[in-house]
């Protein structure tokens, strides 16, 4: 008994240590923004850029599952993937805050969001909204089986934000560099999924 | 496993190789051979020399050589535009990305 509310005060082990520690950033953001307007403009990447590696962390969750099992620490992941997920949403809304603060007129904001780029990025932003304002358990409950579902709008979303990166740089490296994990591990699981399957069709043989 | 360890150690390779091929500065979008600094005419002279033409500038840098200034044009449109650091050239000019204007030749 003692131990485990030893365990459960660990900071570590504490969800709401966790959500805390992302916000950190957002809190830096707002105050360097408050502190001189003109920032705006410098923290449009930084904030986009957390957002895309919160992502793919929440993103990789699934797959470290199924290559490494069910072990303390994808248990651990999976427990803050929901604080990953929606905290990837904060920083999304916080890079359009600012970029929407930058750009300040109105005409030039729809100029810009009829280019690709653009478009992409807000499409991308639309389903991460989406995803957030479920990702809770009522939602979970009231959704059933369209939940999962819904959730796997998050490989679309991902591509969007990947094009969205590479298009505004008008260069892929930065972009590239993010996603390549993510992108190994998805072709790391499909390639399991084969294996598995061919070595359990194997032993059927076999035992036939 | 085996085979997806495999996989995951080309992709770190692969990355670590991109990370390191070329400098960070340089985007790779356009390059000038303006030779030494010492020949190139300040960032603040043509910061000058823009604002009178009825640019508004955000913030200029140093990028592939060439002198890269993120502002609206006269227009009063957004952009990301290079400029040749000895002539004052304008060289490349894109919104978003897409590139609006490009010096022929």
């Amino acid at each position: 008994m003692i131990r485990r509310i030893a365990n459960n005060l660990h900071i570590m082990h504490n969800l709401y240590f966790f959500w805390a520690l992302l916000a950190i950033p957002a809190v830096f953001m707002i105050l360097r923004y408050l502190g001189d307007p003109e920032t705006a403009f410098d923290l449009i990447h930084p904030s986009g850029e957390l957002s895309v590696r919160l992502m793919i962390i929440a993103m990789m969750v699934s797959p470290l599952r199924q290559l490494f099992g069910r072990r303390g620490w994808t248990d651990w992941l999976l427990k803050r993937r929901r604080a990953m997920g929606v905290a990837a949403f904060g920083y999304a809304l916080l890079h359009l805050v600012f970029y929407l603060i930058d750009m300040a007129v109105w005409e030039q904001i729809v100029k810009d969001a009829m280019i690709f780029s653009i478009w992409t990025g807000y499409i991308a932003f639309a389903i991460f909204a989406v995803m957030a304002l479920t990702s809770n358990d009522s939602a979970m409950r009231m959704l059933r089986a369209n939940w999962k579902r819904l959730q796997r709008f998050v490989y679309a979303a991902a591509i969007l934000t990947a094009l969205h990166w590479v298009y505004v740089d008008g260069e892929w490296r930065g972009a590239l560099i993010h996603f390549i994990p993510l992108a190994a591990l998805e072709i790391a699981r499909v390639a399991h999924i084969f294996t598995k399957r061919s070595r359990s069709a194997a032993q059927a043989e076999a035992v036939t | 496993m085996k085979f997806s360890q495999a996989l995951m150690a080309i992709a770190a390779a692969t990355a670590m190789q991109v990370a390191v091929a070329e400098p960070a500065h340089a985007t790779g979008k356009i390059k000038c051979e303006a030779g030494p600094q010492s020949g190139w005419v300040s960032r603040e002279k043509l910061e000058a020399e823009l604002k009178a033409k009825g640019w508004k500038i955000k913030k200029s840098k140093v990028d592939g050589g060439c002198y890269e200034v993120y502002g609206t044009t006269p227009e009063g449109d957004r952009v990301e535009a290079y400029f040749h650091p000895v002539t004052m050239e304008k060289l490349l000019v894109s919104r978003r990305g897409k590139v609006i204007f490009r010096k022929k030749g």
